[in-house]
C-alpha cells in the first residue's frame, strides 16, 4: 500500500490545493500580516504620516488602564457566556435524552436559535430588555425592580451575557445530547444496581464520560465569546455604560474605526491572533490526550 | 441464599405489545436456571424484570419470600453481569468493583480485602490498576464477573454474558462461570440464545417462545422428552428432523411407501389418520442394511466435521431436507444412497394442530 497519492503531473497537486491556498493567503494570511505590520506604525487620524515605531503600540496599550479593564471584562464575558451556555445544554440535554414522545420535535424546536444571526438575537433580547418598551423591565417592575441596563453596568453585562449565551445553547445542546446517546444504558443501569442515587449516577458516571466533549465545548464557547459577540454588543450596549461591555474585540472597533487609531487597534488585533492561535493549541493538544478517560 | 419466585408475571409495553404472559418460575437456592429462546422470547426483558430494571406490569417477584416488585434495583441484593460488561470506563479495575461497595458505605480497608480476594479468585490481581480500555475481552469479562462476586449478593444474573467473546473464550468462560456459581453456591439466572451454552450451565433449562415458557426441566430431559416441537427444534446441534405424517393407532405414514410401526402405548389408541409431526434426531438414524431399511436418503450435500460427518437429502418421496449424521471416518460422495434405520425408541410424535407432545 501507498502511504501518499501519487501523481505524474507535477503542476497538478498544485492546481488542486489552489482555491483553498488562495483563500487562505488572500483574506487569512494576507490581512493577518497587514495588522502585524500596522501594529508597527503610528499613523495620524488623516493619514499624513506615517511613523514606524517597534513596539511602542504594544507598551502604550499594556501601560493603559483601559485596556486591562477591558482584558477584565472580556474573561468575565466570556466565562459567563460559557457557564451559561453549558450548563442550560446539559440540563436541557439531559431532559430531551429522557424523552420519548415527541423527542425529534423538542430536539428540532432547541436547535433553532442557533440558525438565528447573533445580530438578530441582540436585537431580540434588546427588545425584551429595553427599559421604556421591553416586556421583562415591565414584569420587573411589577416586583418592583427598576431595570435599566443604559446606566447599570452589571445589568448591561446580563443583557450581553445572555443574548451570546442564548444562541450558543443550541449549538452546546446538540453535543451534550450525542455524548448522552452515545453513552450506553447498561452502565447507568449497573450503577443503578450498584446503590448509585440518580444524583450520584449523573456525576460519577455520566459526567465523567461527557467531560471530552465538556472541555471542547469550553474552548469552542470561549473563543465563540471572545471574537463572535461583536454584533451582539454592538446592537445592545455599544460596549458601555462607561467600558462595561467593552471586550477586546469591540475595543479594536472603536479604537481603530471609532478613534482612528489604526496602529493601536491593530495591536491588539494581534494580541487576540495570539489568544486564538493558543486556544487553538490548547485545544488540540487536550482534548485528545488529558481529558480522556 | 437465596431463593427467587415469579408469580403471574406480566409484562405490557406502553405501545400494547405484551412481552411476558404469566410467567411462573420458582428458582431454588443455589440453582442456576438459565433462560434459552430466540430473541423477542422475553428472555432478557424476564431478566430485567428480577434485577429492577424494567418494571413489572402484572404478578409478583418474590425473592426470599419478599415481594420486591417496588424495590430499586440496588435494594434487591443482587448482581448483574451485562452482555457489554459495563465497566465504568474512567475508574480503574479495583474502583469498578469497588463502586457498588463504597455507595453501600462499607469500610474502606474492608472494600479493599474483598476486592482483592475476589481479584484473587479471578486471577486479575495484575489488572487492578488499569482501565478497562486497556483489557482484553476476556479480561474485561473477568472484571464484570468480580464486580458482581465482590459484594456476595443473593441472586447473580447474566445477560448473554459471553456473547461478545470469540468461540474458544467463550468455552473457557463458560466453565469459569459454572465453576464460580457452584463454587459461591449463589442462585443464577442466566440468559443466552445459545443452546450448547444453555445446555451445559444450566442446574434448569427454561425455553421460552414469544413471551411464553414451552418448558422447564433439567437439559437432558428437555433434551430426551421435549414437550413441544418448538423445544425439540430449538435444543440440540444439529437440529432436530421433522417429517409429517399421519398416525393410525401405532402406524405411522411418512410417504406412501414409508411406514413405521411404533410400539408406544401412551400414544392415542384412537388416532385415525391424525395429522402428526415426526421428530428424529441427525444422531438417531442408523446406516444399515438395504434389507433392514426403513428408507434410503439420497445424499445431497456433505459436511465432514471430523468426528462426526453430516449429509443432508432430501427424504424419498416428500419434498422435507433432512439431516444424518454418520461416524466420520467413513467416506461419502455426492448422490450416495445411504440405506438408514429409524430408532424407534427415540422418535417423537408431536400434534401437528398445537405442536404438543404425542405419547411418551
Amino acid at each position: 500500500m501507498h502511504d501518499n497519492a501519487v501523481f505524474s503531473h507535477k503542476v497538478l497537486p498544485f492546481f488542486l490545493l489552489a482555491p483553498q491556498l488562495i483563500i487562505t493567503l488572500v483574506f487569512f494570511i494576507w490581512p493577518a500580516g497587514q495588522a502585524l505590520y500596522q501594529s508597527f506604525l503610528i499613523e495620524d487620524a488623516f493619514g499624513f504620516s506615517v511613523e514606524f515605531v517597534w513596539f511602542e503600540n504594544f507598551i502604550y496599550l499594556l501601560e493603559d488602564p483601559e485596556y486591562w479593564n477591558s482584558v477584565r471584562v472580556t474573561f468575565v464575558f466570556s466565562a459567563m457566556v460559557a457557564l451559561v451556555g453549558m450548563i442550560l445544554a446539559l440540563l436541557l440535554a439531559a431532559m430531551a435524552d429522557r424523552v420519548v414522545k415527541g423527542a425529534s420535535a423538542y430536539k428540532t424546536l432547541l436547535i433553532w436559535p442557533y440558525a438565528v444571526a447573533p445580530v438578530v438575537a441582540a436585537v431580540l433580547w434588546w427588545l425584551m430588555f429595553n427599559p421604556s418598551m421591553g416586556v421583562l423591565p415591565f414584569w420587573m417592575d411589577a416586583f418592583g425592580y427598576d431595570w435599566n441596563h443604559y446606566v447599570n453596568s452589571g445589568e448591561a453585562m446580563t443583557v450581553v451575557v445572555i443574548a451570546s449565551a442564548w444562541k450558543q445553547i443550541s449549538y452546546n445542546f446538540l453535543f451534550f445530547l450525542a455524548g448522552l446517546q452515545a453513552i450506553p444504558r447498561s452502565l447507568i443501569e449497573a450503577a443503578a444496581i450498584d446503590g448509585a442515587s440518580p444524583f450520584k449516577r449523573f456525576w460519577q458516571i455520566v459526567f465523567p464520560l461527557l467531560s471530552p466533549t465538556a472541555f471542547f465545548l469550553l474552548v469552542v464557547n470561549i473563543v465563540y465569546a471572545f471574537f463572535e459577540t461583536f454584533g451582539v454588543i454592538h446592537a445592545t450596549t455599544l460596549g458601555g455604560p462607561g467600558s462595561s461591555t467593552k471586550t477586546l474585540v469591540y475595543k479594536v472597533y472603536e479604537d481603530g474605526f471609532v478613534g482612528l487609531d489604526l496602529g493601536g487597534s491593530a495591536a491588539q488585533s494581534v494580541i487576540l491572533m495570539i489568544i486564538v492561535i493558543t486556544l487553538t493549541v490548547v485545544q488540540f493538544r487536550y482534548v485528545e490526550k488529558k481529558v480522556q478517560y | 441464599m437465596a431463593t427467587v419466585s415469579l408469580k403471574n408475571i406480566n409484562k405490557t409495553y406502553a405501545n400494547g405489545h405484551q412481552a411476558i404472559e404469566n410467567l411462573n418460575l420458582d428458582i431454588t437456592d443455589g440453582e442456576m436456571l438459565v433462560l434459552v429462546g430466540p430473541s423477542g422470547c422475553g428472555k432478557s426483558t424476564s431478566l430485567r424484570m428480577v434485577a429492577g430494571l424494567e418494571t413489572i406490569t402484572g404478578g409478583d417477584l418474590y425473592i426470599d419470600d419478599v415481594r420486591v416488585n417496588d424495590l430499586e434495583p440496588s435494594e434487591r441484593d443482587i448482581a448483574m453481569v451485562f452482555q457489554n460488561y459495563a465497566l465504568y470506563p474512567h475508574m480503574t479495575v479495583f474502583q469498578n468493583m469497588a463502586y457498588g461497595l463504597k455507595n453501600r458505605k462499607v469500610p474502606k480497608d474492608e472494600i479493599q480485602k474483598k476486592v482483592e480476594k475476589a481479584a484473587e479468585i479471578l486471577e486479575i490481581t495484575n489488572l487492578l490498576h488499569n482501565k478497562p480500555g486497556q483489557l482484553s475481552g476476556g479480561q474485561r469479562q473477568r472484571v464484570a464477573m468480580g464486580r458482581a462476586i465482590v459484594r456476595n449478593p443473593k441472586v447473580f444474573l447474566f445477560d448473554e454474558p459471553l456473547s461478545n467473546l470469540d468461540a474458544k473464550l467463550r468455552v473457557q468462560m463458560r466453565i469459569e462461570i459454572k465453576r464460580l456459581q457452584q463454587e459461591f453456591a449463589t442462585t443464577a439466572i442466566y440468559v443466552t440464545h445459545d443452546q450448547v451454552e444453555a445446555m451445559t450451565l444450566a442446574d434448569r433449562l427454561v425455553v421460552m417462545n414469544e413471551g411464553n415458557v414451552e418448558q422447564v426441566g433439567p437439559p437432558i430431559e428437555l433434551y430426551e422428552k421435549p414437550a413441544t416441537q418448538f423445544v425439540a427444534g430449538f435444543l440440540g446441534s444439529p437440529a432436530m428432523n421433522f417429517l409429517d405424517a399421519s398416525l393410525n393407532g401405532n402406524r405411522l405414514t411418512l410417504s406412501a411407501d414409508v411406514v413405521l410401526e411404533l410400539n408406544d402405548p401412551n400414544l392415542p389408541a384412537d388416532a385415525h389418520d391424525l395429522d402428526v409431526v415426526l421428530g428424529i434426531r441427525p444422531e438417531h438414524m442408523e446406516a444399515c442394511e438395504e434389507a433392514e431399511a426403513d428408507f434410503t436418503l439420497s445424499v445431497d450435500m456433505i459436511e465432514p466435521l471430523g468426528a462426526d460427518t453430516l449429509l443432508y437429502g432430501y427424504f424419498p418421496g416428500t419434498e422435507s431436507l433432512i439431516t444424518s449424521e454418520q461416524p466420520g471416518k467413513q467416506q461419502f460422495k455426492r448422490g450416495h444412497r445411504l440405506a438408514l434405520r429409524v430408532d424407534r425408541e427415540r422418535c417423537h410424535l408431536f400434534d401437528k394442530a398445537t405442536g404438543k407432545r404425542l405419547g411418551s
